[in-house]
């Protein structure tokens, strides 16, 4: 087998060449097994979760100190467009387009959510008031950004 | 003439040939040497393939052909939890159908009567099973799994939603298919704890 060092038969008798043979066998067989089990046990696709409450129910959250400077952030979500509410003031809102994939433009919304978190950045709260029209994928998406944008406690409502 | 044993005879050319005669001389041994190496760095290279893609956790949701899930990149790790399955035609849990979107939809009804009392067996289960094992760090936490088709309307989301929370399940998680992208480390160490 290869990976020995030949060196050579001149030396004295009774000496035992160094080349040895590492048996393959066992090492190939224990290899099989642990492909077989591995293969079995496989996890192709990589699923997450993404964590939310129910606005108006029970909070497992910690209550955030007196002295934090937080708003009342709220998001009403409609197929068309995006309105951002931050205690009493609303912005200007946020239509819902899609780009040439067909992806979801949130860039303005991240902006927004930044330009909050700057002014609060104790802030981690924030509603979705969604619509009953508003597909599955875009509430997700819409809370992935939050996520994002350190909002972690995220409440979900429907409208009216 | 000397007598020779029965069988195939081949003609004087082909006598000695290597493929029909029989001459000592052209034959090879028949121990061949394989070469191992480049198989046992095929297997290794398998090995640390699958051990990359490893989860101790193992398969927690069961991904059906009616269910595609929304992708995300802010995510938690899933765990096992009860999961209520929304496709475009039914909603499930463990097995069971417990609505029919089509139905869903036209009741004006907040949430979904048969989905709410299999969560309360379930619940109940849960919390007898723990009380028998006196398990007092085992407390019921009320987490569930909303795997739900991307293309499903909230109003199907929210019936799903209203009835786990009815039924004291209040800590909702919606799976997703992780998508790789920079923030997902950061953001998901930093999402809230329960």
């Amino acid at each position: 087998m290869a990976g020995g060092m030949d060196l050579g038969n001149g030396g004295k008798g009774g000496k035992k060449p160094l080349d040895a043979a590492i048996n393959l066998v066992p090492f190939i067989d224990l290899m099989a097994v642990t492909i077989s089990f591995l293969i079995m046990t496989a996890v192709w696709t990589q699923i997450g979760r993404l964590q939310v409450s129910q606005a108006g129910g029970p909070s497992t959250e910690e209550t955030p100190p007196e002295e934090t400077k937080t708003v009342q952030l709220t998001l009403a979500i409609t197929p068309e467009q995006l309105v951002l509410t931050a205690d009493q003031s609303t912005f200007d809102p946020i239509p819902l387009t899609r780009d040439a994939n067909g992806k979801l433009e949130l860039v303005k919304l991240t902006e927004r959510l930044k330009q909050i978190k700057e002014q609060f950045p104790d802030q981690s709260a924030i509603t979705l008031q969604t619509d009953d029209k508003v597909r599955y994928d875009v509430l997700v998406r819409i809370i992935d950004e939050c996520l994002g944008n350190a909002l972690p406690q995220v409440s979900v409502m429907a409208t009216g | 003439m000397a007598i020779k044993v029965p069988g195939k005879r081949y003609g004087k050319r082909l006598e000695h040939s290597k493929v029909f005669g029989h001459g000592g001389h052209g034959k090879k041994s028949g121990f061949a040497d394989l070469l191992i190496t480049p198989l046992v760095d095929m297997f290794i290279i398998i090995v640390l393939f699958l051990i990359a893609n490893f989860s101790a956790t193992g398969e927690v949701l069961m991904m059906t052909k009616d269910i595609q899930l929304p992708e995300a990149v802010n995510v938690k790790e899933v765990e096992m939890h009860p999961v209520v399955m929304v496709s475009n035609e039914q909603v499930t849990i463990s097995g069971t159908i417990v609505g029919r979107v089509e139905d869903l939809v036209k009741d004006e009804y907040l949430n979904i009567p048969a989905l709410e009392e299999k969560l309360r067996d379930m619940k109940k289960q849960y919390e007898d099973l723990h009380a028998m094992a006196g398990n007092a760090d085992g407390g019921f936490k009320g987490d569930v799994n909303i795997q739900a088709n991307k293309e499903v309307e909230f109003k199907i989301i929210k019936r799903v939603m209203f009835s786990c929370a009815t039924a004291g399940y209040n800590n909702i998680n919606f799976a997703v298919l992780t998508k790789g992208g920079d923030g997902a480390a950061p953001a998901s160490a930093g999402a809230a704890p329960h």
